[in-house]
């Protein structure tokens, strides 16, 4: 469905992705596992059109990505929760998800939508008119998961969704992922919380200074002791 | 005598407000500051009188055509001479002081044609100047008519922009224009519109002070200020505020020039501005759109 060949990202002279390849299929979800400044925000900003990469091609079905507009994407049915959420902070819960359900195939479906996510999300449904910019660390990012729902998307991409955000609300958002899982939706996941990803995700790529430097089904990952080290830390050996 | 001057003062804000409105939702929404607007209000004023004394078009009838003619001529504006600015301005300083030089040349440009084309003489048509009986007082009809024209044009403004999704677009851009592509929407074709938008709000505003107001090739520029004092008395962006402030620098500049003199209403307009900035720098009522 999405695949993603010999990408390179420059800022400058800084090359922050160096010929990354990658392919996530239909109703998967995949997850990017790598330290801080890796370039997974870049690879997934490539993908979500964001950033510019400086080579590489990125396929969507027979649709080469890098031909469209920032905001043809949504169209296509890739929706985008980038590094920082991207909310309206200035507008309320509810404007943000009406927002969400901008593109053209997605306003038929807006009210199937907004249950969908009232349901996965109650507290939402709780504050539709609060001002999103008002709300906690953990609301927003449920905000824009919502919004990025509301879009009725192929592919969801998701940058960090548990970033800053405390233990008990990490675990709601990594329910709620279970549960859009569920729907038959591709995602595509940036994150550092190797262990809870790896548990949800089908297949994982670990990118290492702008590399990817080794791939594979989750479940083979986990129990690799290499990336036991690098990623999940000693505790796993108390699981294993 | 002082209904006299409310009524009266409350026409001058309905207009007031209308222009500042415009000026307010092309820096919302585009972050270009447009030192040219009051020239553009000019423009359409005496549009409106050479339909009406050359052509024999009724002002109403004027009105009609100048409102579109304003929408294009802010699009091809945008297009032609914005747009560059916006493509190269990588950081949100740059478009901000860039426009402001733009549209500052753009400003002696339509000077020097209206003066070419019409002198520096004061213009005014004569135009429904009966009087007619408002709760007892005495008000051209002319100025009705504008207060009319404005209240239906900023009402319909404001609904739109509140409660339709075209509103609540306009309004995503104008606070976060880097989140906007996430949903779909095309910042650029929003910009130009709301330029756009501006630019036929500057129009309707100008025609509608024709019907009732002399002014001549060189007050594009006081328009200008004022319009801008209003945006920054209601907050920069605030299209509430900018209603508000609007209709009261009507009234005030219409109290001082009754009560004390003509001559005054300007420096009373920049006595208000100076309050604000030293004690409310933010606007009467905060910076949000
Ligand atoms: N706009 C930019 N300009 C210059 N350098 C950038 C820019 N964005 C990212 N970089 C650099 O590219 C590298 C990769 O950044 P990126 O944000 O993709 O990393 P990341 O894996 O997402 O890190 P994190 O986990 O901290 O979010 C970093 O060294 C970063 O400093
Ligand atoms: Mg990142």
């Amino acid at each position: 469905m999405l695949e993603v060949r010999d990408l390179t990202i420059r800022y400058g002279k800084h090359v922050a992705l160096q010929d990354a390849s990658l392919s996530v299929s239909k109703g998967t979800m995949v997850a990017i596992l790598g330290a801080n400044g890796a370039g997974k925000s870049s690879l997934l900003g490539a993908i979500g059109g964001r950033v510019r990469p400086s080579g590489g091609e990125i396929l969507y079905g027979a649709q080469n990505l890098l031909e469209l507009k920032p905001h043809e994407l949504v169209e296509k049915g890739i929706a985008l929760v980038p590094e920082g959420r991207g909310i309206f902070p200035g507008l309320t819960v509810s404007e943000n998800l009406s927002l969400g359900a901008n593109p053209v195939h997605a306003r038929a479906k807006s009210d199937a939508g907004r249950e969908q996510v009232f349901t996965l999300f109650p507290k939402l449904a709780e504050r539709r008119t609060q001002i999103a910019g008002t709300m906690s660390g953990g609301e927003q990012q449920m905000v824009a998961i919502g919004r990025a729902l509301m879009s009725a998307p192929e592919m969801l991409l998701l940058d960090e969704p548990s970033l800053g955000l405390a233990p008990i609300v990490v675990q709601e958002v990594f329910s709620a992922l279970r549960r859009i899982r569920q729907t038959g939706l591709t995602i595509l996941i940036v994150e550092q919380n190797a262990r809870a990803t790896l548990d949800l995700a089908d297949h994982a790529y670990l990118l290492e200074a702008g590399r990817i430097s080794g791939s594979g089904p989750a479940e083979t990952l986990r129990n690799d002791p290499a990336v036991v080290r690098a990623f999940l830390g000693g505790a796993v050996t108390a699981q294993t | 005598m002082l209904l006299t001057t409310l009524i009266l003062g409350l026409v001058l804000g309905a207009t007031y407000a209308l222009l500042a409105l415009g000026l307010t939702l092309q820096y919302g929404i585009c972050r270009i500051m447009n030192l040219a607007y009051g020239e553009l209000t000019l423009v359409a004023a005496f549009l409106l009188v050479v339909l009406f004394k050359s052509f024999g078009l009724p002002p109403l009838v004027a009105l009609l055509l100048i409102c579109p003619a304003g929408y294009a001529a802010g699009w091809c504006l945008y297009t032609v001479m914005m747009r560059p600015l916006v493509q190269r301005s990588g950081a949100r300083g740059r478009l901000e002081v860039d426009s402001i030089l733009a549209t500052f040349g753009l400003l002696f440009l339509i000077q020097g044609g209206l003066l070419v084309v019409f002198g520096a003489n004061f213009t005014s048509i004569s135009y429904l100047d009966q009087g007619v009986s408002v709760l007892g007082v005495p008000v051209a009809l002319n100025r009705l008519v504008a207060l009319v024209i404005c209240v239906v044009a900023g009402g319909a403004l404001v609904a739109a922009l509140n409660l339709t999704r075209w509103g609540l677009t306009i309004r995503a851009v104008a606070q976060s224009p880097g989140s906007a592509p996430l949903v779909g929407i095309d910042v650029n074709r929003v910009a130009r519109q709301g330029f756009a938008l501006g630019t036929s709000l500057a129009a309707t505003g100008g025609a509608s002070l024709a019907m009732y107001q002399t002014f001549s090739a060189t007050d594009g520029v006081v328009f200008t200020m004022k319009a801008l004092v209003i945006v920054i008395m209601g907050g920069v962006g605030n299209v509430a505020g900018a209603l508000v402030a609007g209709v009261a620098l009507g009234l005030v500049e219409t109290v001082v020039a009754t009560a004390i003199d003509p001559g005054l209403t300007l420096a009373a307009t920049f006595a208000i501005f100076l309050a604000v900035l030293l004690w409310r720098p933010n606007g009467l009522f905060g910076r949000r759109s």
